[in-house]
């Protein structure tokens, strides 16, 4: 041992139990037909599926994006040539803002942290020679996914397929901005009529393709504990439950494209827990509280990511180790998709070839450990069934608060979801500095010299050529045609109707994302976040 | 007297990922700073202004964006036009550290990136703004009379640190002075953020002291308003100066009437001052201003709330503000309902801006009058 044995360290934010085993005496009130069943079988909290990952193997994802369309477009060429399943894409800092790559505000972030796009020309190059029918795409997209949606459907359209042969997901989770992540645009009410739309457009027309994507993931990287990951999630899977409801849809029409997206984080079982309590819990609302019949509504189907708040810039390659353990979590807590961070994620976008490690992390966990041979494999252990009853019961007592302060969307305006967030972030940062938490190579065991890892640089050169594409689109276009579709847009949002057909008619008249965010604008507002403190 | 260290913390670009900054944020509070966060999205512009209005001892810019390259010669550019070189930037978030040498060459005073512990950050900070200013008085006293915003600026820190140099008359002058009043997260600061924006519009220059408590057990303070009165393109004439209450009762901070008189001689035609929000213990406000404007929004309950504890005594104008808000309607009828006289009640909405301009001509024409 080289450096400070510090005492009882521990990384976990459950609080750490004073006994050193669980047992029979932790299943007191542990009713297994009711809260376990068997995999497959309400309340599902051994997984969605009897044979889980014995009949099928999540879906291997790695988010790629970065530069310009083309470079992106390469990226995901090599993905798929490497065995990669579905294709993931990330989005630029002005694009996920709904700002053009012209826009002043965009300088200097153009293609950095993911690809560019402001228009359907962009969004053609992007996926050009990929048969949108046969992937299944998932998109990193908020405050402008219905206009990206609007995109999608125009690119696959020209390939000659219709919305109803699309599989994907599109984050489209415009509350966890609210809480997390702040790329928000418009106030948190215009911001999920919007979602809605897209729900209701999906519902209509997208049968395969997961409308909702609504992300944890955000929330505990900004801070939050894993109950409160676990609890604002489904939170607000709820609220856009609701609200679909409220704008006349069936439940069983929609809700089975809703898709969860959580963060597997350094506790190993306690990471396992919460992703059979998210289950468990979603089972049972679904049926309870929102009268869902069909079985596939009640599931609580996952794509799962492992922790970029927990990988450290120091000692690097120590963060295979750290992904490799979130990856075993995630699988054996039944996730239906993962990704795999890269070590070098701290620093900058990934380099192909940590790419890669990060991939056959996951390929390694499926094809060697044999961990997917028995499903659920950790049921029935005490400690995890206990954790998964805490969990639950967590996640419970916070649902009881946000409905007593009338909703999510009450409960944002006055600055809950932020506070509690920045309170537990403040927490952890305290028991990291107090040395109660311990970062290997950072607070412990620290090498003495650093070595810089070799990080992926976008160039300038990205930025200036998207630019000038930009503005020969703005000076060739059909002008009038443009400038109606803008207009028929603007009508659409001010009588509260679905815009999404405004959109795609305005994609195709090459009116770019930050047009189209600006109109909805005049008649939505601009937000400027939430209570901060 | 010794002022804390004041330090005004960004977030530069189109990132949101605050986590970083915020945790920094309460972790100067804690120290005994007082901390400036100007929000999401800021231009490099925006931020060296608001260091030079709020004459801060540093700056911390959080970058996530890997924009560095680009984000800090603009940084560094606008901190010499603006005539602010003392002020140290230092930098946090993620640079890659072959760029450190370039980044601290363009003339950053240091760089952390995650791991770095906050004790050594504070421990950092306090060394760097050790090594005191050397402004003289007399260059103070001609810079203000020059209408210098940087000596106006650096001219409150003296007022607040050891009071006024010898030749600076504090006279009532022409400007109009407006306080804001009301219940924490009623808008106050969003308020006068638009309303001055509409007073630009009209041609009017526009000064504004905005107050937040500090911190009872550390004496630190987090000044959040700024953050919600900054969205504009940053403008000469509209000078925003955040201050803590310190330990002065009454909804402002201590040598408030001295600073207002401060903006009054350089010339600004309005001056806005937002009170703590503590509600009726906001008395102070009454004494030093032309108009009270006290904000109350909609399913608050404060229009009974204030009726009971007298703040509506203080008040000479009513705005309700968040009328996009559900409940508006019911909550304008209680207030008319309570008030029972003829005091005027704005509608207005920070969000889609209703009502702003109204009460802008209000204070254009009370002016002439
Ligand atoms: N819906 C709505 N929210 C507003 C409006 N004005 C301010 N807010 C929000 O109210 C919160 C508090 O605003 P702030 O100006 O900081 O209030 P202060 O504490 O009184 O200074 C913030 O989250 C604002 O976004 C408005 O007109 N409508
Ligand atoms: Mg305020």
């Amino acid at each position: 041992m080289s450096t400070k044995p510090s005492a009882n360290h521990s990384a976990a934010s459950v609080d750490c139990d004073e006994k050193p085993f669980a047992g029979l005496e932790d299943m007191y009130a542990f009713d297994a037909e009711s809260m376990l069943a068997e995999p497959g079988v309400f309340p599902f909290t051994r997984g969605v599926h009897r044979e889980m990952y014995r009949k099928k193997l999540w879906t291997m994802r790695q988010f790629a994006g970065f530069g310009s369309a083309q470079q992106t477009n390469e990226r995901f060429k090599f993905l798929l040539d490497k065995g990669q399943t579905g294709l993931s894409t990330a989005f630029d800092l002005p694009t996920l803002m709904g700002r053009d790559s012209d826009d002043s505000l965009s300088l200097g972030e153009v293609g950095r942290c993911g690809v560019a796009i402001s228009s359907l020309d962009d969004m053609r190059r992007l996926y050009d020679g990929i048969d949108l029918s046969r992937v299944s795409t998932s998109m990193t997209i908020n405050a402008p996914a219905a206009i990206i949606l609007a995109f999608y459907v125009c690119v696959a359209e020209e390939q000659g397929h219709g919305p109803d042969e699309l599989r994907g997901t599109l984050q489209n989770d415009i509350l966890k901005e609210f809480h997390a992540q702040n790329e928000y645009v418009f106030p948190p009410g215009p911001s999920v009529k919007l979602v809605i739309d897209t729900i209701e457009y999906g519902t209509h027309h997208m049968p395969l393709w997961n409308t909702v994507s609504i992300s944890g993931y955000h929330i505990r990287e900004a801070g939050a504990t894993a109950a409160e990951e676990l609890a604002f999630t489904l939170a607000d899977g709820m609220e856009y439950v609701r609200l679909s409801q409220e704008r006349g849809l069936d439940v069983d029409d929609f809700s089975q494209r809703l898709s969860f997206f959580f963060d597997v984080h350094n506790d190993f079982f306690e990471e396992i827990a919460k992703l059979r309590a998210a289950r468990r819990i979603w089972a049972n609302v679904m049926r309870d509280r929102f009268g869902a019949k069909n079985d596939r509504s009640l599931w609580c189907r996952m794509h799962c990511q492992t922790a970029g708040v927990t990988l450290t810039e120091q000692q690097p390659m120590n963060n295979v180790v750290r992904v490799a353990l979130q990856a075993m979590a995630a699988v054996l807590g039944g996730t239906q998709s993962l990704h795999t961070n890269s070590m070098d994620e701290t620093l900058a976008l990934p380099t192909e070839e940590a790419v890669k490690v990060a991939l056959r992390t996951q390929q390694i966990i499926a094809h060697e450990s044999n961990v997917t041979q028995t499903v659920d494999p950790c049921g029935g252990s005490y400690f995890i069934e206990k954790l998964t009853n805490e969990m639950e019961a967590k996640a419970n007592a916070i649902f009881d608060q946000i409905d007593a302060m009338g909703g999510v969307l009450k409960a944002i305006d006055r600055g809950y979801f932020r506070r509690a967030i920045a309170e537990s972030a403040m927490m952890e940062n305290k028991r990291i500095e107090s040395g109660a938490q311990a970062i290997v190579g950072v607070t412990d065991f620290v090498d003495e010299e650093s070595h810089g890892m070799e990080t992926l640089k976008i160039g300038q050169d990205v930025e200036d050529a998207q630019v000038a594409s930009l503005k020969q689109l703005k000076a060739d276009r059909d002008q009038k045609r443009w400038r109606a579709s803008l207009d028929h847009l603007r009508d659409l949002a001010r009588e509260g109707a679905n815009v999404m057909p405004a959109l795609i008619a305005a994609a195709k008249a090459d009116a770019t994302v930050g047009e189209m965010m600006e109109t909805m604008k005049g008649v939505f507002g601009a937000y400027d976040g939430g209570p901060e403190w | 007297m010794k002022r804390p260290i004041r330090i005004l913390l960004a977030k530069i670009g189109l990132d949101g990922h605050d986590r970083g900054v915020k945790v920094l944020a309460r972790s100067f509070r804690e120290a005994g700073f007082e901390v400036i966060y100007t929000g999401l999205w800021q231009t490099c512009e925006a931020t060296m202004y608001a260091a030079m209005q709020e004459d801060v001892d540093i700056v911390g810019a959080s970058l996530l964006s890997a924009a560095h390259m680009t984000v800090v010669p603009e940084l560094v550019r606008y901190r010499r036009e603006l005539g602010v070189e003392n002020i140290p930037i230092l930098l946090g978030g993620i640079i890659p550290e072959t760029d450190h040498e370039t980044v601290l060459g363009m003339g950053v005073a240091a760089i952390f990136n995650p791991g770095a512990s906050t004790a050594d950050i504070v421990t950092r900070i306090r060394e760097m703004v050790a090594s005191s200013r050397s402004e003289s008085d007399e260059d103070l006293v001609r810079g203000y009379k020059n209408r210098e915003p940087v000596s106006l600026a650096r001219l409150i820190t003296r007022l607040q640190r050891d009071g006024l140099p010898g030749g600076i008359d504090l006279e009532q002058g022409k400007a109009t002075i407006v306080g804001v009043t009301g219940a924490p997260g009623v808008g106050k600061s969003s308020f006068i953020g638009k309303l001055g924006g509409a007073l630009r519009e009209r041609g009017l220059k526009v000064a504004v002291l905005a107050v937040d408590p500090t911190s009872p057990i550390n004496g630190g303070a987090l000044l959040g308003d700024r953050l919600r009165m900054m969205r504009g393109k940053p403008d000469a004439d509209f000078f925003i100066r955040s201050v803590a209450s310190g330990d002065v009762q009454g909804g402002l901070g201590p040598k408030s009437e001295e600073i207002i008189r401060l903006f009054d001689g350089f010339d600004f035609d309005v001056v806005l001052v937002e009170t703590v929000g503590a509600g009726q213990s906001d008395f102070t406000v009454r004494e030093i201003v032309d108009h009270v404007l006290l904000l109350v929004m909609p399913e608050s309950g404060d229009a009974i709330q204030f009726s009971k504890a007298g703040i509506m005594e203080i008040a000479t104008h009513f705005v309700l503000n968040k009328c996009d808000l559900d409940g508006a309607d019911a909550t304008h009828a209680q207030m008319i309902g309570a008030l029972g006289d003829s005091r005027p009640i704005w509608r207005i909405s920070t969000i889609n801006g209703e009502g702003i301009g109204d009460v802008a001509d209000w204070l254009v024409q009370s002016r002439s009058r």
